[in-house]
């Protein structure tokens, strides 16, 4: 089965970077890299899209934040929560962000950068084991 | 009343009557008994008069029946009886008829045709008239019979004269008086008048039984009548009184006065005689009374619960004393008794008491009260109430007088020590920095104190005339009056801590914090109680504490966000380093290590930037004792223009500047040109694509502070989404690659540095507005 992922971050140092840690993990067989975060909602749009099986969603971004992203995609997606994902990855080591991420039922887990292959990895296998949970109920 | 006293004047007003009584009586009797005699005299005169008329009729009859009798001749013969009868009968009014009886039959009469019918009868052969016929042949005298039913009809008497010739008797000569006439000759009619009455009787020869002939009065009361017997006729004539009581009826009435007057008189007597009973009575229970009154006089003095002295007023020597007044002393009886009321008086008091007294003495007063000190016996002084009232009534010479002596050194102490409590209070509240106000429920002022005027500059202060309302400063006035109206439904209740700005005298706003208290029900206050102290110095340290702990909160915020931004862009750059240099270590191609060497040059440039960025806000906000200055911001704004002049032109903006030329602020001079090339590059930069761009900028004073407002027509920021971020760092609301989130964030940051502030209207697709509101 085909596993997806979405990187939306505005660094785009961290994109290079996340794109070859994700390439080593081989986790994943399709990737997909925003560093706007409009232009998720533009792709939105067209009618074959789906949304990834893991989102890599920084937090301070231009334009809108993470959190603001959630809430605009839960409006789309009500479903969100069940069909994805999402990780949240930033620099912020704040505690604040870290209670406030625990908030949303969307949000998997909060990571702190740098990520490790390790860490993508892991997270391949867990949602990986989800899945099959979820289609073996 | 006793009863010998009682029984006496009754005795004699009984007496006294029944002896008036007796007098009147008596002499009334006497009247009673004159009456009567003149009556009977009257009566016996009228009845002679009578008797001597008929009498005069009878002897004119018997002279014609002596006439008549001479013309009877020896033979017996009668003579000439027509012609002598006619004679004596025409000339003589008393005689109606004349007869010639011989032999007691009557043979000739005259006038024959009335009497015709009596011819031939014999009047001694009849039994009811020969008796009186004999009588008159039996003293050979002439004889009146009747008065009688005569056969010819009417009623008369008949004089008979017996004849005799040669003393055998021949017969009767006879004269016939109808007893109307013979009545009326007697003059009875006129004599009798209505006093009285006559009566005409005689024994009736056959039965003895007396006969009446006159009225009705048939059964005649003899008790009060007069009679005479007329011997001719054997007649009785009476005269009655028509009213026989007429005399006591006179006198019954004056009887009944006299029982009236003697029963008055009895009465009069009687109470005369009371009256000295009545008074001894009256005395006598006065006295006792007295005796009472003396007695529980004497026990008010003895027992009173105030002192009493009796004292004479002319030599002002104690008389006597009460137990109360030798306590208040600590003199005994016998040793105040005679003593000079003046001893015992305090020196400086004396004066007015003697001159009171001698004006009491000399009858000016008649009684007059004094605060005064008296000395007791152990030397203390004592302070009392006199009262001192004369004892001798009114007109007369003075005697002596009673004094009432209270204590009262304890009221005048408590007194004293009132005073001295309200002097103290009053220093107190004249002295203190704390107004005190007492308005009444009109809103006048009813006291104020002596600080009102310190603090405030007014003398007073009025609520009425909403006075006190227009001093205090806008914001705060519907406060008062709020607490007001609670006071007014709470008596009693103190609202303290009402914090308000009053203007004072010098118009100057000076911070008051004022407790009312509504204490109307309180009469001795009758008001409401303001207090209020000036507490501008306290107020206005208060305030530059809310503002430092303000400005702190804030300072602390801006840490925070700092602190946050600083950890969150360094650590972004720290972490990719560290990504890239793991990534380094593992990666075995050359070409590929290059690559991350060169990326390893953008992050510490990027790092580079960050720093740079950072540091400047720092300088911005740690900057204290930057330079400021007052600038034209019209000045300011002509510069930054020219500045852009070049983008303008090429993007066509319309400017429309109203900064007025007095517009000056205290300003740092590069914090204000970055602040205007900030608001008007992003104005010129963030325009609307279909549309040139227009901004103007106004300056105007609002609050009495300068405002300066940027608006454009530009692309808009949804506020609603960006709201709290606009002026957050490295927030861009467009996907423009030139925006770096940089410019706001250090607009603001210099705008509060120099003590301002920043707002933002905006609408996405119209246009936005920025205000800066300067300290």
């Amino acid at each position: 089965m085909i596993k997806s992922v979405w990187v939306i971050d505005d660094d785009e140092i961290y994109q290079m970077i996340i794109k070859k840690l994700i390439g080593r993990s081989q986790a994943f067989d399709e990737e997909h890299y925003y560093k706007c975060v409009l232009d998720v909602f533009k792709d939105l749009e067209s009618p074959d899209f789906q949304l990834p099986d893991v989102i890599f969603l920084d937090i301070n971004m231009p334009q809108m934040d993470g959190w603001q992203f959630i809430e605009r995609l839960r409006e789309l997606c009500p479903d969100l929560s069940a069909k994805c994902n999402i990780y949240i990855v930033s620099s912020s080591i704040a505690y604040s962000d870290k209670e406030r991420a625990k908030k949303y039922p969307e949000i998997s887990n909060f990571l702190s950068k740098p990520v490790s292959v390790e860490v993508i990895t892991e997270i391949a296998e867990a949602v990986n084991k989800k899945t099959r949970c979820r289609d073996q109920a | 009343m006793s009863p010998t006293s009682s029984r006496k004047p009754k005795l004699v007003g009984l007496l006294a009557a029944i002896f008036f009584f007796a007098l009147g009586f008596f002499m009334l009797w006497q009247r009673y008994q004159i009456l009567l005699e003149t009556r009977d005299r009257e009566m016996t005169g009228i009845i002679n008069v009578v008797e001597k008329n008929i009498d005069q009729s009878l002897k004119y009859s018997y002279s014609a029946a002596l006439s008549l009798a001479l013309q009877i001749d020896r033979d017996g013969k009668i003579k000439d009886f027509e012609r002598i009868a006619s004679e004596l009968v025409d000339e003589n009014p008393n005689i109606d008829a004349v007869q010639m009886v011989p032999a007691g039959v009557i043979s000739q009469v005259y006038p024959y045709e009335e009497n015709k019918d009596v011819i031939g009868y014999n009047i001694l052969k009849d039994p009811t008239r020969n008796q009186e016929a004999y009588i008159a042949i039996d003293s050979r005298k002439m004889f009146f019979a009747g008065p009688l039913e005569l056969r010819q009809g009417g009623l008369a008497i008949v004089g008979r004269l017996p004849v005799f010739i040669e003393n055998e008797f021949w017969g009767f000569s006879a004269v016939l008086i109808k007893f109307k006439n013979l009545i009326d000759q007697s003059g009875v009619e006129q004599l009798a008048t209505d006093k009285y009455r006559f009566q005409f009787s005689k024994i009736d020869p056959v039965g003895g039984k007396e006969e009446f002939f006159l009225g009705d009065s048939k059964n005649l009361d003899k008790s009060y009548s007069e009679e005479i017997l007329m011997p001719d006729g054997d007649w009785r004539i009476y005269i009655i009184p028509t009213e026989p009581h007429q005399p006591l009826n006179a006198v019954i009435p004056v009887a009944f006065l006299i029982l009236l007057m003697s029963a008055a008189l009895g009465w009069i007597i009687y109470n005369t005689m009371k009256q000295p009973a009545i008074l001894a009575a009256k005395v006598r229970k006065q006295a006792g009374e007295l005796a009472k009154s003396e007695l529980q006089f004497r026990a008010i003095f003895n027992q009173a619960a105030i002192g009493m002295a009796r004292v004479d007023s002319n030599s002002g020597l104690i008389l006597e004393t009460n137990k109360k007044f030798q306590q208040l002393l600590g003199y005994s009886n016998s040793e105040l008794v005679y003593m000079e009321h003046t001893n015992i008086s305090y020196s400086e008091d004396k004066d007015e008491n003697i001159q009171l007294m001698n004006k009491l003495r000399n009858t000016e007063i008649r009684e007059y009260n004094l605060k005064k000190r008296l000395v007791r016996k152990d030397g203390e002084i004592i302070w009392i109430k006199l009262n001192v009232s004369a004892l001798w009534s009114e007109g007369e010479k003075a005697t002596s007088h009673i004094a009432l002596v209270e204590d009262i050194s304890a009221r005048v102490k408590a007194q004293k020590e009132r005073a001295e409590n309200e002097r103290r209070f009053r220093s107190l509240v004249e002295n203190s920095s704390e107004v005190i106000l007492i308005i009444d429920s009109n809103g006048f002022t009813r006291y104020s104190s002596p600080s009102l005027e310190r603090i405030t500059g007014y003398k007073e202060l009025l609520v009425a005339e909403n006075e006190i309302f227009s001093l205090i400063h806008p914001a705060d006035s519907s406060i008062l009056i709020e607490k007001f109206k609670e006071c007014r439904d709470n008596p009693g209740v103190a609202f303290p801590g009402i914090k308000m700005r009053l203007q004072t005298k010098c118009v100057k706003y000076i911070w008051v914090e004022a407790t009312i208290t509504n204490l109307t029900l309180d009469k001795s206050i009758g008001g409401y109680v303001v207090n209020f102290r000036d507490i501008t110095g306290k107020q206005e340290a208060e305030l530059n504490l809310v503002r430092s702990y303000d400005f702190v909160m804030e300072q602390n915020k801006r840490l925070l966000n700092f602190a946050y931004i600083v950890s969150h862009n360094l650590r972004s750059h720290s972490s990719n380093l560290e990504s890239i240099l793991e990534l380094y270590g593992i990666e075995e191609c050359e070409k590929e290590r290059k690559n991350y060497i060169s990326l390893l040059h953008n992050v510490s440039r990027n790092l580079d930037e960050s720093l740079h960025d950072l540091n400047e806000v720092v300088s911005i906000n740690n900057n204290l004792d930057i330079n400021v200055e007052t600038l034209q911001v019209s000045d300011y704004l002509e510069k930054t223009l020219e500045v852009l002049q070049l983008q303008i032109k090429r993007k066509n903006v319309r400017i429309k500047s109203q900064v007025p030329q007095d517009m000056k602020i205290i300003f740092n001079a590069s914090y204000l040109e970055s602040i205007l090339l900030n608001f008007l590059t992003n104005a010129i930069r963030y325009s609307h694509p279909d549309r040139d761009p227009e901004i103007s900028v106004k300056g105007y004073m609002q609050n009495s502070s300068w405002v300066l407002e940027i608006s454009d027509n530009g692309i808009g920021i949804d506020l609603k989404k960006h709201g709290d971020k606009v002026f957050g760092l490295y927030k861009t609301f467009t996907d423009r690659k030139d925006s770096r989130g940089v410019g706001l964030f250090i607009t603001k940051n210099q705008i509060n540095a120099m003590g301002g502030k920043v707002a933002v209207e905006s609408e996405p697709g119209i246009g936005s507005t920025f205000k800066v509101l300067f300290k």
